[in-house]
């Protein structure tokens, strides 16, 4: 699925701790009464065991397995013989892998077929239900959720058949209009917008749902000052909404980009990374080269995957850098 | 300064308890059974049912035949074996037995991960298994898995009844006149030929045809040195461009190689299948208009040359874990199965309706002599014209074949061949550097 709830919750939690090193600065250097040091220990001390367990999970889910890893890509590993040092040999065979670089190419692409488009849906979608009737917005709302929680596999399966050359109903609408048919999954040009096509239904429900939720904080007061001012939709749209949705955006653009990087159940069940490795993102070539049953594809495929991890941690850095984070105005 | 020593211990000792707690969840490690028999985990890939059958069946009946071994079947489909068995492996609890590919016996025992069974099971188990088989799984002087079955990988079915209103009195022999026929024989709904057409399904099932143009694989010798740019692979994916780019076979592949639906469902009067697919097609009632008409031959080779390899022979083995506490055990099961009474085996492949074959000399002729053996039509052509001829599979990493199937599907979708041979020749050149196969090949 293309926003599991995991995903986005172990992204949120990554941007937090990488972009916000410093939030609170203790002030060491104010003088304090005795009573008030005591106090302020008392604090913490509360403080740090009510974060000691994530710590403590954090620690063995998260740190140790990244940390372990970087230790074992420096070998050649082998579940029944001594494990070779290799240093950082595997990083040099990864990077100048051009199948790998490709694989990114394609995960790239496919969040540029994506992305805008699930924004663009889901602002347009959350900006209608907001306009109607409690009934009806209740309804809708069910409606788009729907997709997010079919399984990415069965509407994987669905689309292949609706792709189908002989007899899919893609090709029997645009039958209609004199065109086709068209071997969408086998075609290497076609292929990839093909699979985007699902991932973008997949997505859009719940984007439109946080966004709807983003656009609910905004209060009404805004928008009715706006339009004694005489603001049409768009210019209430352009200059209420979106800066102060800035915030939402950011985190559904962020992750639904990492998602899209990492989107692996379409082409897997969809067209096996081909036609031509035209579908092989990155996630799906770690995945092949993981399969051999050697040393060296177990080493290559735990390589490719660090240096993935750093791709995408790079990726959502830029993505922050180029949209400044800001706290929301009416805080 | 003491008290947050403290409390850093007892989030060390927390720390350490969660981790004792999630140690204990894991079950303790196999080897024996509540009631103190030694237990043999046996994982088997899924394939069509009857096999699973077949296997649930045998282990049932090994179990209850003694009271020292209990042997645990689990099915495993295929799209998951890979990972499963790694992770498996990983964890220390790779199963004591599985089926293994041929392709996978060399590259398993060159990192010490299957059992050598020459020094587990009976020496006489090992005279019986056919001679053109046994180098499949020996490797020096160990015996690294016991053959179950061999089935070509590359047989041309054909539907009579359509040869024959197209005017074509015999399948073809050579590559032009599988060509001509299948322009013969595409019209509106049906497509004149079927073969593989994406590169995972390319990378085993064009091996044989690969072989038949160029004499040899794209990696040969001792692996010091790629071949692909040997200038008869040029004719090979001339020819699977032919076949895709003159729209002659499905543009889709709606169903992998393996599976011969095109074929069943009448949307094509020729086909590229492995012999299961006989298995597949008798068994399936809405295909009965199809299978009356079905015949089939040895795949043509490029020059009509009846004798030139056009397939190889896949096919299954047993094999037994290096780090299985219970070998003896494993061993002992795997014998009494697969090397053993010959009624068992035989029951096996008149169940798969003669559409795999044994790999034991004794079971082939005890197969013979069956009155359902006799009356197979099929059953000839393929032991005496493709088996004979057959090729091994190349033990090479599958990233080799993978490469240059790659390559081959670019080309049969109208890219540049010798641009696209090029890029294949580099890629396995990558290959043999970074996984250092030079010198360590022998076919």
């Amino acid at each position: 699925m293309t926003m599991s709830p995991q995903s986005t919750n172990r992204l949120a939690t990554a941007a937090s701790v990488a972009l916000e090193p410093e939030t609170t600065a203790p002030a060491p250097k104010r003088r304090r009464g005795v009573g008030r040091l005591s106090t302020h220990v008392m604090d913490n001390r509360t403080a740090y065991v009510m974060i000691a367990p994530m710590v403590v999970l954090l620690g063995i889910f998260v740190w140790w397995p990244l940390l372990y890893s970087f230790y074992l890509s420096t070998f050649e590993i082998s579940f029944y013989e001594e494990p070779l040092f290799v240093g950082l040999q595997f990083y040099g065979y990864v990077l100048e892998d051009p199948d790998f670089w490709h694989s990114i190419g394609i995960g790239a692409t496919y969040v540029l077929y994506t992305v805008p488009a699930i924004m663009i849906i889901a602002f347009l979608v959350a900006s209608f239900i907001r306009t109607v009737g409690r009934k009806v917005a209740g309804l809708l709302k069910t409606t788009v959720y729907v997709p997010t929680v079919v399984s990415a596999v069965i509407t994987s399966v669905v689309f292949v058949f609706m792709y189908r050359a002989d007899g899919g109903l893609i090709n029997w609408l645009i039958g209609f209009v004199g065109l086709g048919p068209f071997a969408f999954l086998s075609d290497p040009e076609l292929a990839l917008p093909a699979i985007s096509v699902p991932g973008i239904w997949l997505a859009f429900g719940i984007t439109t749902l946080i966004m709807l939720a983003g656009m609910y904080d905004i209060p009404q007061s805004y928008y009715e000052a706006a339009q004694l001012e005489g603001a049409n939709f768009f210019q209430r749209t352009w200059f209420i909404t979106i800066p102060l949705m800035k915030n939402v955006l950011l985190y559904l653009v962020v992750t639904a980009t990492i998602a899209g990087m990492q989107q692996f159940e379409l082409p897997l069940v969809m067209t096996q990374g081909g036609p031509t490795n035209s579908t092989m993102t990155p996630n799906l070539f770690i995945f092949n080269q993981f399969k051999d049953p050697t040393p060296y594809a177990t080493s290559f495929s735990l390589t490719a995957a660090l240096i993935l991890f750093f791709v995408l941690g790079g990726i959502s850095m830029l993505i922050f850098r180029l949209i400044r984070s800001d706290k929301a105005i009416d805080a | 300064m003491h008290k947050r020593i403290t409390r850093l211990a007892t989030v060390g000792i927390a720390a350490a308890a969660v981790g004792v707690m999630l140690a204990g969840c894991t079950p303790a490690s196999s080897g024996t059974t509540e009631d103190g028999k030694s237990k043999v985990v046996f994982w088997q890939q899924k394939f069509e049912d009857y096999q699973q059958d077949w296997f649930k069946a045998q282990v049932a009946e090994f179990n209850e035949s003694q009271d020292e071994v209990e042997v645990e079947l689990l099915v495993v489909p295929a799209d998951t074996w890979d990972q499963k068995l790694k992770a498996a492996q990983a964890a220390g609890k790779a199963p004591d037995v599985k089926t293994t590919s041929y392709g996978n016996i060399k590259p398993m025992q060159a990192s010490g991960q299957i059992a050598d069974l020459s020094e587990l099971m009976d020496a006489d188990a090992f005279d019986d298994i056919a001679e053109n088989i046994a180098p499949f799984v020996t490797v020096d002087d160990g015996v690294y898995g016991y053959p179950l079955l061999v089935e070509p990988s590359t047989v041309l079915f054909y539907r009579t009844d359509l040869l024959a209103a197209a005017g074509i009195d015999a399948p073809p022999t050579t590559w032009d006149e599988l060509l001509d026929d299948a322009r013969t024989l595409t019209t509106g709904d049906v497509y004149g030929m079927n073969i593989g057409q994406t590169a995972p399904d390319l990378g085993w099932s064009s091996w044989g045809l690969q072989y038949n143009v160029a004499g040899d694989f794209p990696l040969r010798g001792d692996w010091s040195e790629a071949s692909a740019d040997d200038p008869a692979y040029e004719d090979l994916a001339k020819f699977y461009q032919t076949l895709y780019t003159e729209k002659l076979m499905p543009q889709e592949a709606t169903y992998p190689y393996a599976d011969c639906s095109f074929f069943g469902e009448g949307k094509v009067a020729m086909s590229a299948c492995g012999s299961w697919a006989l298995g597949q097609l008798s068994a399936n009632p809405d295909w009965a208009g199809v299978w009356e008409n079905t015949a089939v031959a040895a795949f043509p080779s490029s020059d009509g040359d009846p004798t030139s390899p056009t397939s190889t022979l896949g096919g299954w083995t047993l094999t037994v874990d290096a780090k299985s506490k219970v070998q003896d055990e494993s061993a002992e099961f795997v014998q009494w199965l697969l090397a053993d009474d010959t009624d068992r085996l035989v029951d096996f492949f008149t169940a798969t309706g003669f559409s795999k074959y044994p790999a034991r000399v004794s079971v082939t002729e005890a197969l013979a002599a069956t009155p359902e053996a006799a009356d197979d039509p099929f059953l000839a052509t393929i032991t005496e014209d493709i088996v004979p001829y057959a090729k091994a599979e190349p033990s090479y990493p599958w990233d080799v074949s993978l490469a240059f199937a790659t390559s081959l599907e670019k080309a049969m979708r109208g890219g540049d061949i010798p641009a696209a041979m090029s890029e294949a020749q580099a890629a396995i050149e990558d290959v043999i550097k970074k996984q250092k196969l030079a010198g360590t090949g022998s076919d």
